[in-house]
């Protein structure tokens, strides 16, 4: 073993982070208690002095929750990588940890029984059954490491939209779950740590006992098969183990965003060149971020400060080391895909383009004629019909045109990608335009609906401006872009988390609105959003030769004398413009845009054009009749249309990229 | 001599106001409703305006969410005619409309919907919870201008005064308790509470029942903070309130962690559990408030 096998930066990063800690740690317990009471406070703590109690019950369980969390994502997150040869895997961007979350937050509300029964073991399943999901979603793509972390952001959002429709239905008794929810690592007793140490130490050492078939996992298949290893069960068990870790973890303490992540990938680029190497580092610096993050929270807050979940913080800065960490991650080329698919193909897109357009018209009268009100369901015609109408009209119409320009924006970036799960709502453009639309809320007393669009509006170009910047560098590489996307997303999912858990009533607006509703749409704004959806639709067959062509990938693209880098230009600032619309209407997660353009694929639509039409069509009429349901479903209540779009889409989509 | 005098006087005329104000309500039924004085169909979005409205006599036609009045609000009870349009932040516009309303009462919370809402009807937007922080004296505001809009002044004035009168009473029965300070708080889970302090309704009903709160540190915009329960620990000689209706869970479990049963609330058995009150409510809220709050004290000793 040479020089260069020694992990001296990791090991460098990992003890200054250590020393980081300590030293907050050092302070935080000193305003809580004098220094020499500490090891009394420690091992015979007096149960008569308050502040000896706090030290002995509150403080030091949670550092030792914050060590044993921190260990557990960075090793979860290093087995991940390993088993799934990604380098970008970890607990938040494979899916499992909001898997978690959801069984948990959906046992609380709907069988509190099986909680009784084990946090564990709901936890367990809802972290495989996402990771089922994600895995679905990116099998055809032999589980390349974008196409997974990209399934796994999609299954998360997806989670997470599951979760906001809980908490909007229910708000007032799910606070408790928002700081959960949130990663609050409080702690009032050794409990907790005592119930994660056998949990964790079990799968820690499962791993441990693995760590040499594991490590053939490493290699490529043929050359760990000829070596007589059943990969096989080794894949699973490892990925078994890391993911019963990721679910103890979440039900103890909730989320924690991108410690995992972090841990693993810094311990690779930290000179782990060896599998072994990781396993030790990876859950050290694991340790040391989670404790380091979690004591400068605490010093941050103070001893009475108002809540502040530490996972949520974590995330907060998860999202600037994603962006750090992609230029320096070998992912390997994306295959361009679409072209390569074998899809039924029609003969005559126009007929079906026209039954498609006549279920849209026919959707559109029921929309508006069709409602319950106070005295039961009825046609509205003649007089009646008129007051109903001047509600209908304006929201019908906006999700129509929301529904459309959502659909062709996905399909333009499912084409520029190459990537089937490319959509506008991973470009990051949709949180970007909901982080502009919090500022205003939040700094602004009384923001009236005009200034939280423009508020909106600018976010999305912010979010826009900043992917870009990412992207030049890399001629406006795909991959790249998604990525620079997700981590803006995700940061933007860890504010929403830290302004829930604090209980403020803005957060509702707010959470209200990121679900898609088009209770705000007056005459004015649906006529606004019409046009504007007009203008870029008819806008759109000037970009269809380069869509017809994009698929083929940049070296097909150069040889045809294509200008790669400007070309991708156009198109991301059409889907950007597109997204930003639409997501002022509808919110930042509908999916139409993932799901349309596959529907119009899988109907036999297969040249930009048709496709492009027949998505439009087929977006503007899930989202008409998404926003009807949400509408009548549970009236006088609603339900917001991006969030009923979201429940059908899933399952939609899921069926659509079925393995073939 | 004089002074219980005074008190006598006054607590007549509070049997009289509290007659006249706190239960206005089952003789708003009985009296008889002229088509002159037929007071307007009123859409309430809010709870505490709601509570206050009824208080004078008037039933809305409307409001949002009931289940949250019969978690929260309780008392006075909601007549079962009063239709519910779905929740705060997206009351049904179709069926509100249908409703016919002469006026739709708001909060500054919902000025986001409020162009919808005048299509429908005039909106007039009370604040309650605003940047002054003072509920209230907003509520006493609020009262008035209720009243005008309704064409009871009388009966404002009358809540107004019962409101006060009951708060001096309750002021006087809680003297023996004005020693130390109280936390009121609201379980989230069962390791993290809402303590509402300044800006709250219940720091203003404090300050006029003669209670110190236990919490001076900051609150948000809406008067509370959420913090864990450790944070409690810092008052010595500290009570503890706690509103219902509890979180699932947290019932059981507080009484297992060691930091809880250390504290001193909980070891000199200075903990109380309080009926619902609107912490977001107007001037029957605080009513109610300060009387749970001065039944569970005198009751707990």
């Amino acid at each position: 073993m040479g020089r260069r096998d020694r992990p001296l930066v990791a090991v460098l990063l990992c003890a200054t982070l250590a020393a980081l800690a300590v030293a907050a740690t050092m302070s935080n317990l000193s305003v809580q208690l004098p220094s020499a009471l500490w090891l009394e406070a420690a091992f015979r703590p007096d149960i008569g002095d308050m502040r000896q109690v706090l030290v002995h019950y509150a403080f030091l369980p949670r550092l030792a929750v914050s060590l044993l969390c921190g260990a557990a994502l960075g090793l979860a997150g290093a087995v991940l990588q390993q088993v799934l040869r990604n380098p970008l895997a970890s607990p938040e961007t494979v899916g499992v940890s909001a898997g978690a979350y959801l069984a948990l937050a959906l046992a609380t509300l709907a069988a509190p029984a099986l909680l009784a029964f084990g946090r564990e073991w709901v936890a367990l399943a809802g972290a495989f059954v996402a990771l089922a999901a994600v895995l679905a979603l990116s099998w055809h793509k032999n589980l390349s490491p974008l196409s997974v972390v990209l399934a796994g952001l999609v299954v998360s959002l997806y989670a997470g939209a599951i979760g906001a429709a809980l908490v909007l239905l229910n708000h007032e008794w799910l606070a408790g779950l928002f700081i959960w929810g949130a990663g609050s690592l409080g702690q009032q007793d050794w409990v907790t740590t005592l119930w994660l140490l056998p949990r964790l130490g079990i799968a820690a050492l499962a791993i441990g006992l693995m760590t040499r078939p594991l490590t053939l996992l490493g290699l490529e298949d043929e050359g760990a098969r000829s070596l007589g290893v059943p990969l096989g069960i080794y894949r699973f068990a490892g990925l078994g183990m890391a993911v019963a870790l990721i679910a103890v973890v979440v039900a103890a303490v909730g989320v924690i965003g991108f410690v995992g992540l972090a841990a693993a990938a810094l311990a690779r680029i930290g000179g782990g060149r060896r599998f072994g190497q990781r396993l030790i580092l990876a859950p050290l610096l694991g340790a040391a971020l989670l404790w380091a993050a979690d004591q400068a929270v605490q010093l941050a807050t103070g001893p009475q400060g108002d809540l502040l979940p530490t996972g949520a913080i974590t995330a907060l800065l998860g999202a600037p080391l994603l962006l750090w960490l992609l230029p320096r991650l070998s992912l390997g080329g994306e295959l361009p895909l679409l072209a390569a698919e074998r899809l039924p193909r029609t003969g005559r897109p126009g007929i079906l383009l026209a039954v498609i357009g006549l279920a849209l018209l026919l959707l559109l009268a029921f929309a508006l004629l069709c409602g319950p009100g106070p005295d039961g369901w009825s046609f509205a015609f003649g007089d009646q019909l008129q007051p109903l109408l001047s509600w209908r009209w304006p929201r019908v119409l906006a999700a129509l045109s929301a529904g459309a320009m959502l659909a062709l924006a996905g399909m333009m970036m499912q084409r520029l990608t190459g990537n089937p799960m490319a959509s506008p709502e991973v470009l990051g453009i949709s949180a970007g335009a909901a982080l502009g639309m919090m500022v205003a809320m939040f700094s602004v007393a009384g923001a009236g609906r005009p200034l939280q669009t423009a508020a909106a509006a600018a976010g999305a170009f912010a979010a826009l401006l900043t992917v870009l910047a990412i992207g030049r560098r890399a001629a406006y590489a795909p991959e790249r872009l998604l990525l620079a996307g997700v981590a803006l997303t995700a940061l933007f999912d860890a504010l929403i988390l830290v302004l829930t858990a604090t209980g403020d009533p803005r957060a509702m607006l707010l959470l209200n609105w990121l679900t898609g509703s088009t209770y705000g749409v007056d005459p004015g704004s649906a006529v606004l959003t019409v046009s504007i959806a007009l203008c870029l639709l008819l806008a759109a067959p000037l970009f269809i030769r380069w869509l017809d062509l994009l698929p083929l990938g940049t070296p097909a693209l150069r040889s045809l004398g294509v200008d790669v880098a400007g070309t991708r230009l156009l198109v991301l600032l059409m889907v950007a413009v597109l997204t930003a619309a639409s997501t002022l209407i509808v919110g930042p997660l509908t999916f139409i845009g993932l799901m349309a353009p596959h529907l119009a694929r899988r109907l036999g639509l297969a040249r930009a054009l048709p496709q492009a039409i027949g998505a439009v069509l087929a977006g503007a009429l899930i989202m008409v009749g998404a926003d009807w349901i949400g509408r009548t479903a549970i009236f006088p209540r609603q339900i917001p249309a991006g969030l009923v779009a979201t429940l059908i889409g899933g399952p939609v989509l899921m069926w659509l990229l079925r393995r073939r | 001599m004089t002074e219980v005098g005074t008190g006598v006087r006054q607590r007549c005329r509070m049997t009289r106001r509290a007659a006249l104000g706190l239960f206005a309500l089952p003789f708003a039924s009985v009296r008889p409703v002229s088509a002159a004085t037929k007071p307007p169909r009123i859409a309430c979005l809010d709870d505490g305006l709601a509570e206050t409205l009824l208080l004078l006599g008037v039933k809305p036609v409307a409001i949002a969410d009931r289940k949250v009045w019969e978690d929260w609000v309780v008392e006075p009870a909601l007549p079962p005619e009063v239709a519910d349009i779905g929740t705060l932040l997206e009351p049904n516009l179709e069926f509100l409309e249908q409703l016919k309303p002469d006026l739709i009462l708001s909060i500054p919370y919902l000025d986001g919907i409020k162009p919808l809402l005048e299509r429908v009807a005039p909106v007039t937007t009370i604040g309650i919870y605003i940047e002054n922080g003072q509920p209230y004296r907003n509520a006493v505001e609020a009262t008035r201008k209720l009243a005008g809009l309704v064409g009871r002044e009388a009966e404002g004035e009358a809540l107004i005064e019962a409101t006060e009168t009951s708060l001096a009473k309750v002021r006087r029965e809680l003297a023996p308790f004005a020693a130390r300070p109280l936390y009121v708080v609201s379980f989230m889970d069962p390791r993290n509470v809402r303590v509402y302090g300044r800006m709250s309704m219940f720091q203003d009903v404090f300050d006029r029942i003669g209670i110190r709160n236990a919490w001076t540190a900051a609150t948000n915009y809406w008067g509370f903070s959420t913090v864990g329960i450790d944070s409690l620990a810092t008052a010595d000689d500290a009570r503890l309130a706690y509103l219902e209706p509890l979180p699932a869970g947290a019932g059981g479990t507080l009484t297992e962690s060691p930091v809880w049963s250390a504290m001193p609330f909980v070891r000199d058995r200075s903990i109380m559990r309080l009926p619902p009150v609107l912490m977001f409510g107007a001037l029957p809220s605080a009513a109610r408030f300060a009387r749970v709050l001065a039944e569970t004290m005198t009751a707990h000793g």
